[in-house]
Parts: C-alpha cells; sequence; structure tokens
C-alpha cells in the first residue's frame, strides 16, 4: 500500500487546494465567469464559476449529450474506433464562452522544462464526459492530472446520471437554493422538503439504475434479460474519469482513481441508511460546505484511505457499502489485464509469422516479381501458403480489434509503442497481399471497391490510426498501405475519367518513394502497376513525375540482386 | 484453470437493476386496472414511448375446467419456423385450459386491431398480467416473438408476469432457451405464493378446493383496492389440504429434479420477499428456489401471498433508498453475491446453496469468446485447404467440378483429408453452437461480425461438401431428402444469424471472403462467385434428379404435371444464379451434374414434345437452356 498526503500523491500542495476552492467558491460572484489569482509557491490559479439558470441546463435530449468537437480536443476520442467522446452540452457552452473572452484569450500558458502540466481540481462538480471521454484521459495518462473532490451526500455530482427531463420541476428551485448569488441561498424556508426529497429521489434513482447496469455488466452477466430491460430505458451516458477523493464528512477522506469504482461509490456512498431518512439524506445532499470540510480534513493530519486497483478495501469501517462491487471492478481491471497480457502472448508468434511472409516476400523479388502480384495469380503451393499465413495473422489481429471495440483492454494499449510498430510493420507487409486477395477473387463485383466504406478490414484502419495518433500526423496521411488497391481500382476505368485520379497517386508515389515508405517492387517491369502504368498514353508518362522511375529503380534491384549472388557464390 | 467460474453472483445485482426502471410498477399498475376493470379481457396504455399490454387475472374459471392441468401440443398454433424447434409438433406442450384462454382473447377484433397497431408501431411492448393474465400475457409474447423472427429490425418484446402459473413442459423451456428468448420472460414470483407452483401437482384431486379459491382470489381481485370478501374465504383445514398437497409434488420435484415433470419453469424467475429481490434464469436453481421459499410458508400465506403483489413491487422500485446490510464485506465477491442475494429473499443457508448451484461452471463469457477465437484461426488452415482442393477440382481434367469430384471422390490421400477437414469444422461450429446455447458466450456473440461472416463462409464452402457425401452415402433413400431430414441444424441456424445481421457496414471480406449476394447486386457479376451464393444448391439438384428420372416412368398424369411444375421451377431458379452469375464455375463443368441434368432434361423434353399436347402449358415456354 502506498501512503502518502493527498498533496503528495497529486502533486499539488494543500494549500494550494484550499486556495483553489475558496477562489472556486468566490468565482461565482465573477462577472467574467473565471478569476485568476497567484497561490503559494507561485502556482496560478484560474477558478471557473457554474451557471445558475435552468435555462443553461436546458436540452431536447433526455441526458443533455453533444459530440465533443474535436478541433479544441483532438485527443478526446478512441483511436482505432474513432468514436468522439460525449460531453455535456451545457457546459460545453459555458466553457466555449470563457475561451471566447478577450481576457482569457490574454492569457499565456508556455509549459517550460520540468514543470507539471497544468491540473484541475474539482470540488462538486456534475460529470462531464461518457466513458469514452474517461478511456481517452486514461489512454493519455491525463487521468492523473484532474482531482475531483467529492462531498459523500452532494446531489450535484450525481445530477447529470438523471434526464433532465425527469427533474425539470424541482430543478428551478434547488438551482436558486444552491446559488450563492441568490437571496433563497441555502434558505431552508425557500425549499419545500418534498422537492428537496422528489429531486433527491429521482437523482438517486437513476443512480442507481447506472450503477447496477454497469455493475452486471462488469460481473459478466450473460443473463440476456439485462440486455433486454436496457432497451427499455434510456440510461445517462455520463461517466466519471480521473481522481475522486469523497469527503466522508468527519475528516476523512476516501481517494480513488478507478472509474467504475468512483461510478459505484457515487451511488452508494449517497443512499440514505434507510426510508425514513431520506427527507434528512436530501436535505444534506444541497448543503455541502468544501470549504470547511477540506480545512478540517486536509490540513493536519489527514485520514486518508487509497482504493487502489490491486488491494483489499476496508470500506465498511468508513461507512461505505460498495466494498464487495469494488472488489469486483478491482476483479474487472485484472480481467482488462489480463485479456492484455493474453494479446500481448501472441507478439512472438506475429513476430515470426510475420518473418515468413517478409521471407516470401524476398524471394519473390528474387523471381523478378512483386509478392503483390505472385500472390495475386497464387500460382505455387508457396503462395498458398502464404495465403493460409495471411489468415493466421488476420485472425490474430482481428481479436485484439474486436477486443478494443469493446474497450476489454486497458485504456493505454493504442498508445503502446511496441504495439504501434509491430501494427505498423503488419500493415505494411500483409495489406498488399490482403488487396491482392481482393482482386483475385474479384469481390469488387460483390461488394464494391475495397477502398469504399467498409471495404477495407478494420485491422488495417486501426493499426494505421494508432500510428498517425502516436506521431500526430494528419489523418488519412499514412495511408501507403492502400497504394494496390488504389492502381486496382483507377487501372479497371478509362485514362480519361481518371486523369485526376492517377496525377494525384502518382505524386502520392513519388512522395512515398522519397519517404521509403512504399517498397520499390512496385516498379519491376511485370508488376500490374508497372504493366498498367506503360498503358498510359505516351503524353502523360512524358510529362509524370514518375517518369524514370522505372529504370531508376528497377536498375537499384538489378544491381542488388548481382550483389547477392555474388554474395551467394 | 480449466474449471474457472465465474467469479460473480449478479442475480441480486439484476434484479436492483429492473427495480430501478420504471418498468415494474408500471406493468403492474396496469395489471390491477385489468383485474377490476376488464374481467376476461385486457387494457392496453402507452408510457413513455412503450406500450403495456395487461391481461385480466380475472378470468373464466369455468371455462378452465375440462383441460386444465392436461398438456396440448403447440404446434399448428404458432406460425414457428418449424426448423428451429425440432420435432416441435410432438414435443413442445402447453396447458390446454390456458391456450384455451389466450384463444378466446387472441380471436377478440380488439385484440387483433391492438397486436396490429404494435405491429405497425415498431415500438418496445411489455406484456404482463397477474394471475392467470400472467399465463396468457407469455402465451402472448411467446407468439409475438414467432411472429416477429420474420421481421428485420423487430420491436423489443418483454412479458413480466406476477404469480402465473407455468404454463408449458421441458421441450418448451428448451426451445425458448435455444431460441435465447429467456431473457423475454421474467416471472415475479413471492415466496409463499401458491399459483406458480401448482401445476407440479396434478389437478384432480384438488379441483373443488381450487375452484373455490380461484373465486374467492377473483372476487378480491376484481374488486378496488384488494377488499376481501371473508364469505368466500376457504377454511382453514381446506387451505391446510391444498397447502400440503401442493407442498409434497414440490418437494419431490425439486429433490428429484428431471423426472417425470410435466410443467417446467422458463426465462427468468424474479423471486420476491419484503426484503429485495433476485432474479435468477437457471432452471433446476429455479424449482428449488420455488420449493425452498414455499416450504417455509404456510397454508394461509401461501394464499395471500398471492395477492401481495402491489407491495412486493412498492418495495422493489423503493430498494434503492435502503442501504444492503453490511456484513456483506465477505474478501470473496462470488460468496458476497451469494449472501447478499439470499438476503435479499430471506430465506437463510438453503437459497444460499442453490443459488451456488445455479453459478455458471466454466469460464467468463469473454474468454470463453476469446478462446474460440484461438479455436477458429487454427481451424482455418483447414478451411484454406478445402479452398485450395476447390480449385484444384474445378481445374482438374476430369471436368467434374468441386460438388462432383467429392462425391465421386476415390481413395486418395488427398480426398481423405479434406474428408477429415470437413468433419473437424464441423464439430468446431457445433460445440460453437453449444456453448452459446448453454449461455457461455457473450450475449450478442451471434451478432459480431466475425463469427457471422466467418459461419457465412464456413457454410457457403463446406455445405456442397455435406450434401455430397449425404448423397454418396446413400442416406437420402434410407432418411429422404436432404433439405427435408438431412440439413444439419448448424447451418439452419447460420442462416438465421446471416438473416438478422445487423447492416454491417463492414463485411470483413479479408479474412472470410465472404461475398454478399444482396448487398451492391447492383453491379452485375463479370465473372463467377467464388462460391455458389445458395449453399443448398446441390442439395435442390438432387431432388431435382430425382423428378426428372420418376417424369418419364410416371404414369399418372396429375403426377406427371406436378412433377413438371417442380422440374420448371427448379430450372427457373437455377437458370436465374447463372445468369447472375452466382454460381460458383464448378456448376457449369462439363461434366457436372447440374450440365448433366441440364442435358437430360433437353433430351427429355425432345422425347416428350409429342406428349406436348396431352399436357398443354407446361411446355409451351421455351425451355431450352
Amino acid at each position: 500500500m502506498m501512503e502518502g498526503s493527498v498533496g503528495d500523491r497529486s502533486g499539488i500542495n494543500e494549500s494550494v487546494i484550499i486556495k483553489a476552492c475558496f477562489l472556486a467558491v468566490k468565482s461565482h460572484k465573477s462577472a467574467v465567469g473565471y478569476i485568476k489569482e497567484t497561490g503559494t509557491d507561485e502556482t496560478v490559479i484560474f477558478a471557473f464559476s457554474g451557471s445558475w439558470s435552468v435555462q443553461d441546463f436546458y436540452t431536447s435530449k433526455p441526458f443533455g449529450e453533444t459530440k465533443i468537437d474535436v478541433s479544441l480536443f483532438p485527443s478526446i476520442k478512441s483511436i482505432g474506433n474513432n468514436e468522439l467522446a460525449m460531453i455535456y452540452h451545457g457546459f460545453f457552452c459555458r466553457f466555449q464562452s470563457v475561451l471566447q473572452n478577450p481576457s482569457f484569450q490574454n492569457e499565456k500558458y508556455t509549459r517550460s522544462g520540468n514543470r507539471p502540466p497544468c491540473k484541475c481540481v474539482t470540488f462538486g462538480s456534475p460529470l462531464v464526459g461518457d466513458r469514452i471521454f474517461t478511456h481517452a484521459l486514461n489512454r493519455e495518462n491525463w487521468a492523473r492530472f484532474f482531482l475531483h473532490f467529492v462531498g459523500r451526500h452532494d446531489i450535484v455530482p450525481r445530477i447529470t446520471l438523471a434526464p433532465f427531463s425527469s427533474i425539470r420541476n424541482e430543478f428551478h428551485h434547488i438551482l436558486d437554493f444552491l446559488n450563492p448569488n441568490s437571496r433563497n441561498f441555502q434558505k431552508s424556508s425557500s425549499l419545500t422538503s418534498q422537492d428537496a426529497s422528489a429531486f433527491f429521489n429521482k437523482v438517486l434513482k437513476n443512480a442507481s439504475s447506472v450503477a447496477s447496469h454497469d455493475a452486471c455488466n462488469l460481473m459478466g452477466s450473460t443473463n440476456s434479460l439485462l440486455e433486454i430491460i436496457s432497451s427499455f430505458v434510456e440510461l445517462s451516458p455520463y461517466r466519471p474519469s480521473g481522481t475522486y477523493i469523497f469527503c466522508t464528512g468527519n475528516g476523512k477522506m476516501v481517494h480513488i482513481s478507478n472509474p467504475n469504482s468512483v461510478l459505484q461509490i457515487l451511488f452508494y456512498s449517497c443512499q440514505p441508511d434507510d426510508e425514513s431518512q431520506v427527507i434528512n439524506t436530501a436535505k444534506r445532499s444541497l448543503c455541502m460546505d468544501y470549504i470547511n470540510e477540506l480545512n478540517d480534513s486536509l490540513l493536519g493530519m489527514q485520514d486518508v484511505v487509497y482504493l487502489d486497483d490491486k488491494m483489499e478495501i476496508p470500506l465498511s469501517s468508513n461507512g461505505y457499502d460498495a466494498a464487495s462491487i469494488n472488489t469486483a471492478l478491482t476483479d474487472l481491471g485484472l480481467q482488462k489485464l489480463e485479456n492484455e497480457r493474453m494479446i500481448d502472448s501472441n507478439i512472438p508468434i506475429i513476430e515470426k509469422t510475420q518473418d515468413l511472409i517478409a521471407k516470401y516476400k524476398q524471394t519473390c523479388e528474387d523471381r523478378r516479381i512483386g509478392y503483390y502480384d505472385a500472390f495475386k495469380m497464387q500460382k505455387d503451393s508457396e503462395d498458398f501458403r502464404e495465403n493460409v499465413r495471411r489468415l493466421e495473422l488476420a485472425g490474430k489481429w482481428d481479436e485484439i480489434v474486436e477486443m478494443l471495440k469493446r474497450y476489454e483492454l486497458p485504456d493505454g494499449f493504442e498508445s503502446r509503442k511496441d504495439w504501434i510498430e509491430l501494427g505498423t510493420k503488419f500493415r505494411k507487409l500483409v495489406e498488399p497481399l490482403d488487396i491482392a486477395n481482393y482482386y483475385r477473387h474479384s469481390k469488387d463485383e460483390d461488394t464494391g471497391t475495397y477502398l469504399r466504406d467498409g471495404g477495407r478490414p478494420k485491422r488495417y484502419k486501426f493499426t494505421q490510426r494508432w500510428r498517425e495518433h502516436a506521431l500526430r500526423l494528419k489523418e488519412g496521411s499514412s495511408s501507403e498501405t492502400t497504394f494496390w488497391a488504389k492502381v486496382e481500382q483507377i487501372r479497371r476505368k478509362p485514362f480519361e475519367e481518371t486523369k485526376e485520379q492517377i496525377v494525384a497517386l502518382e505524386k502520392e508515389v513519388h512522395e512515398w518513394v522519397q519517404k521509403n515508405e512504399l517498397e520499390k517492387d512496385v516498379f519491376l517491369e511485370k508488376s500490374t502497376f508497372a504493366e498498367w502504368w506503360k498503358t498510359l498514353p505516351e503524353r502523360h508518362r512524358s510529362e509524370s513525375c514518375l517518369k524514370g522511375f522505372n529504370q531508376k529503380y528497377l536498375y537499384n534491384i538489378q544491381a542488388r540482386l548481382l550483389d547477392s549472388s555474388k554474395n551467394y557464390q | 484453470m480449466e474449471a474457472e467460474a465465474s467469479s460473480f453472483e449478479t442475480s441480486e445485482m439484476l434484479a436492483r437493476f429492473l427495480g430501478s426502471t420504471p418498468l415494474l410498477p408500471e406493468s403492474w399498475n396496469l395489471c390491477g386496472r385489468s383485474n377490476v376493470m376488464a374481467p376476461q379481457s385486457f387494457l392496453t396504455d402507452e408510457v413513455g414511448g412503450v406500450t403495456y399490454v395487461a391481461f385480466s387475472g380475472v378470468q373464466s374459471v369455468d371455462g378452465l375446467d375440462p383441460f386444465c392441468g392436461n398438456l396440448v401440443p403447440l404446434a399448428g398454433v404458432f406460425p414457428v419456423d418449424a426448423g428451429m424447434f425440432p420435432a416441435l409438433e410432438d414435443t413442445v406442450m402447453v396447458d390446454a385450459g390456458l391456450l384455451h384462454l389466450f384463444w378466446t382473447i387472441f380471436h377478440t377484433p380488439v385484440f387483433q386491431n391492438q397486436m396490429f397497431e404494435i405491429k405497425k408501431k415498431q415500438k418496445p411492448v411489455v406484456f404482463t398480467g397477474h394471475s392467470i393474465g400472467g399465463a396468457i400475457a407469455a402465451l402472448s409474447s411467446l407468439w409475438l416473438l414467432s411472429y416477429l423472427q420474420s421481421i428485420s429490425s423487430p420491436p423489443t418484446v418483454i412479458c413480466f408476469t406476477f404469480g402465473s402459473p407455468m404454463i408449458g413442459n421441458e421441450p418448451l423451456s428448451r426451445a425458448i432457451q435455444r431460441q435465447r428468448w429467456g431473457g423475454n420472460f421474467c416471472h415475479l414470483v413471492s415466496k409463499f405464493d401458491i399459483l406458480p407452483r401448482l401445476l407440479f401437482a396434478p389437478l384432480a384431486p384438488i379441483t373443488t378446493h381450487l375452484h373455490n379459491l380461484l373465486k374467492s382470489w377473483h372476487l378480491t381481485m376484481n374488486s378496488p383496492f384488494f377488499f376481501q370478501d371473508p364469505g368466500n374465504q376457504l377454511g382453514d383445514h381446506e387451505k391446510s389440504e391444498l397447502f400440503h398437497f401442493v407442498l409434497g409434488y414440490v418437494e419431490a420435484t425439486a429433490r428429484s429434479p428431471g423426472t417425470n415433470l410435466s410443467f417446467v419453469p422458463f426465462g427468468n424467475f424474479m423471486f420476491c420477499s419484503s426484503d429485495g429481490a433476485v432474479c435468477v434464469d437457471d432452471a433446476t436453481a429455479i424449482v428449488r428456489m420455488l420449493y425452498l421459499t414455499f416450504a417455509s410458508g404456510s397454508p394461509s400465506s401461501c394464499i395471500d401471498d398471492h395477492l401481495e403483489y402491489e407491495s412486493y413491487v412498492g418495495k422493489i422500485s423503493l430498494q434503492f433508498l435502503n442501504r444492503t446490510e453490511e456484513e456483506i464485506c465477505e474478501s470473496n465477491t462470488y460468496e458476497a453475491g451469494v449472501t447478499l442475494a439470499s438476503q435479499s429473499i430471506s430465506s437463510g443457508h438453503m437459497a444460499k446453496d442453490c443459488l451456488k448451484m445455479a453459478r455458471r461452471i466454466g469460464r467468463t463469457p469473454n474468454l470463453n469468446s476469446a478462446n474460440l477465437a484461438i479455436g477458429l484461426s487454427k481451424i482455418t488452415p483447414f478451411r484454406a485447404q478445402i479452398e485450395w482442393y476447390k480449385e484444384s477440382c474445378d481445374q482438374s481434367d476430369d471436368q467434374l467440378g468441386y460438388y462432383d469430384s467429392f462425391k465421386l471422390r476415390g481413395a486418395s490421400k488427398r480426398d481423405f483429408k479434406v474428408f477429415m477437414n470437413r468433419i473437424k469444422l464441423g464439430e468446431f461450429w457445433n460445440s460453437v453452437i453449444d456453448m452459446l446455447e448453454k449461455n457461455q458466450l457473450p450475449h450478442d456473440f451471434h451478432k459480431r461480425a466475425k463469427w457471422v461472416n466467418a459461419s457465412q463462409f464456413y457454410k457457403l464452402l463446406v455445405e456442397p461438401l455435406d450434401i455430397a457425401e449425404y448423397y454418396r452415402s446413400g442416406e437420402h433413400r434410407k432418411k429422404g431428402h436432404y433439405m427435408k431430414q438431412g440439413r444439419p441444424r448448424r447451418y439452419k441456424i447460420f442462416d438465421k444469424w446471416w438473416r438478422e445481421r445487423e447492416a454491417f457496414r463492414e463485411n470483413d471480406n479479408d479474412n472470410n471472403s465472404v461475398s454478399i449476394s444482396g448487398s451492391g447486386s447492383n453491379n452485375r457479376r463479370s465473372k463467377f462467385a467464388s462460391l455458389t451464393q445458395d449453399s443448398c444448391f446441390w442439395a435442390k439438384l438432387e431432388e431435382a434428379r430425382e423428378w426428372v428420372e420418376k417424369v418419364s416412368s410416371e404414369s399418372d398424369p396429375r403426377h406427371v404435371v406436378a412433377l413438371w411444375a417442380s422440374i420448371e421451377k427448379f430450372e427457373q431458379y437455377a437458370r436465374g444464379l447463372v445468369d447472375r452469375k452466382e454460381v460458383s464455375i464448378d456448376v457449369l463443368a462439363k461434366n457436372s451434374s447440374y450440365t448433366i441434368w441440364v442435358e437430360e432434361l433437353r433430351v427429355l423434353k425432345l422425347h416428350s414434345q409429342h406428349f406436348s399436347t396431352q399436357i398443354p402449358g407446361i411446355l409451351d415456354r421455351k425451355v431450352v437452356p
């Protein structure tokens, strides 16, 4: 068990946290939506105010979600699946208005040298993003920069788990009661206990739905009743992300970083002891004083329980009842690791098979025929053997893609360097064979071209996106492995129709060859590409940027072959 | 590692999830109203985009008399895909009395109109009912589910019953499991309620008691606020007789599961008590729970509890407000789940054992699925070898084509290898189906593109070999034709997967080389498909061959007309496939069965030219290929 204070763990000094909390409360009175101050140790703190108008929350959709703007948040998506995160529209609008504020635009943030990047500390914040949001934060290893303090009974962090339509009636009163700028702020006379309990019940019931639904799924329930009930009800898309610190109200704190556990605890910790306690608990759920609470629990001797993925949880002594579920979720975390371990165990076989295909490629080249064309002809039993290898590899890679599609691998998997490299190698080596197989069987006539939507196997799309994301390349810039598909597609049409495409392709080829991303075997005399290119009108060829390429590269290959035969002798 | 069990018990969690949705309160609400307002009929309502149909628990008791407790076949009643219920005609049976009640309501114009609306709207539907109304709701769901099978994106159907009697036998329960409809049924059963257990016992000895009991229940259910009429109740002695009589049979059933069961539960059972609820879907566990909970009851509670669903539903939907006991913090999560679940129905250690028994032994579904994927990649070379074999057959000098080469094969090593590969592939796919039906795989497994495509490709490639083997070994003379008697069940299931596949944006052509006819069929093929798109083509041809043989020897002119009609139908179908190039070239090989058949037909027609005056209309059209 790793001990330490909250400050040591998060890299934010306790006094800064308390100052931030103080500023966060103060910011509600600010006119521009945020305030800026320098804390101790020269930390600059920006504190953003929330909105207190029902209008800002109002949405036509049940949960007010909207797709994240990738131009502002390029990483907040899943890579292979390319699913964008969903965020609460109202909060995003609020963010945009701050962002467009001239004074905010004048703020300069430069990250220099070894200084840690910016951090985010929230106090009783509602959930903002969905599971993709959480996934992306974990993948980028950013979850550690987000620290959320949540009062055990505070209802606000749970609000977005309920559909807006269900709480519409009471919401206005609740906001008024919570708004520090309102004259009804925390005035018990302004809010009936019926409204408070009704609001509390609805939010908690929805939180219960989301928590128990996720728990069933995480525990691997195969009962199809679960799936069928889910199709009758709409569940909130929002999930916790980052690190949570639950404040229990008696000076103790619970520190959790597994988002699945956080979700369970968000529900269980807010439950009243029994039905008779509803009114009391509902009242308590609306009166959370973070400054006092943090003063009590952060300063001096801290009493923190750290719940990490690999430990037993003494939750019940802290008054939480989610222990069993929590262990379950821990096991789930282990399940993902177990999946990863299984996938990792395939690496040697994948490497070996890929080496064999590389050898095949080499032998083909020695016979002066590109392996694309050799494979497409399938003349020899050797070609057949490679086809089996191609299928074996496809099976292994498809399994990875399937797991990623269902988010069954650890969030960081798609940014693992070894897999990105292996995937790139796989794509470069094997995708041409897939294309050859595709056109050998004229599948373009069954289902359309290889490059149409859904034609290209996901295992290549995924591995291409991994590389593009890791190297911060433009989307689609690493598509050289589809070269043969482009050739096949263009050569089936008359020259006049495809002139522009041809010029574009030639330009790309030129570039890829310069960057060594395309192998030179494409220029071999008998290759599909070379043979087709020779049929293009003389005039076009003489002006093409590939003019002379054939001779030049052919010459090189011949020279190398000569070399190698010399060595052989 | 092999027998690693699922580490969690989710029966309580699932009940908790269901309890947090509005489904149960809304269902019960309408049930209660239909008991009061619509005796012998039903009510419908729409709440939040969901249509609720509630059948009244107050039904004609006299109508039940001659039938109740007797099983009758369901076949012929429901428009089911007979292939999906093997030998359905004889084995799937339901209670005659309950079926009769269902039919009576089903044939009313009001009901027909409602069903028409539901089918049109494509919105989710809840069928529900209290008491006998629950049985009618279950039969209605079964009917609608069977009907919806033929629709591409059917609305979701769920059935909630409250204290319903059982309706059918073991084959029904098995058929529902095979169809993966178990999740569409959730039967709420209170701890002591006698009615859900009643049909474990023979009814003849207790007919009079039962009559009085139903009458007194109906009176109470039919009156607003469940006012109990003291005059109509059974006496204490009668109650006690009834309770012990039924208890005896429930106990016997629970002690020796699987023997002499006429009525068997199906779907999910949600056991409710004042402390909570659990959802169980394992039939053996359900029977034991039915016994264990009932045994802790009493003669009066077994009758009163039938009318307590209102309060149970209320409790379940307020469960989220009640903190669960803290004792659950055992280190083992599975143990904790079991403890929690058995607390929820407050019936101690026995129920705990029972829940443990329901625990699925075996790896977790996702691990199973991952292991199957490895299995699939291991058998891929077998498949590739068959592909290779097909190609070499198609190019061979004898020009027999793939199908006939295999059918007429000699004793070569290569042929034997293909024969073995065919068997290994068949075994693999059978094991996949087996695991799926035993709920050992993720619930959406049969919708995953990888498996749908792989199974389709397997079917197109290997089924012709299975057909060849069937006719080669003369099975058709013993059992009848392949299409009717010989087609392995796996292919019918793969047909269903393929039919129901969601419009995959990606057809994963790569691994599985599936050629999808239909999608993109606007583009005419420029060459023949690599695999014949109807995997049963050869089986149909074998039948057509028989017709051609028969037609020349047949003397009865009516039979001759019928035979010619069949021949012509097949001819059109086959020519369509060939014209659209949806057959693989082996069909058109010079010496293939098809080519020979076409030639035989041509000769036959020449010969029968002079008959054509006798058989008008048959040979008028151009039939020369």
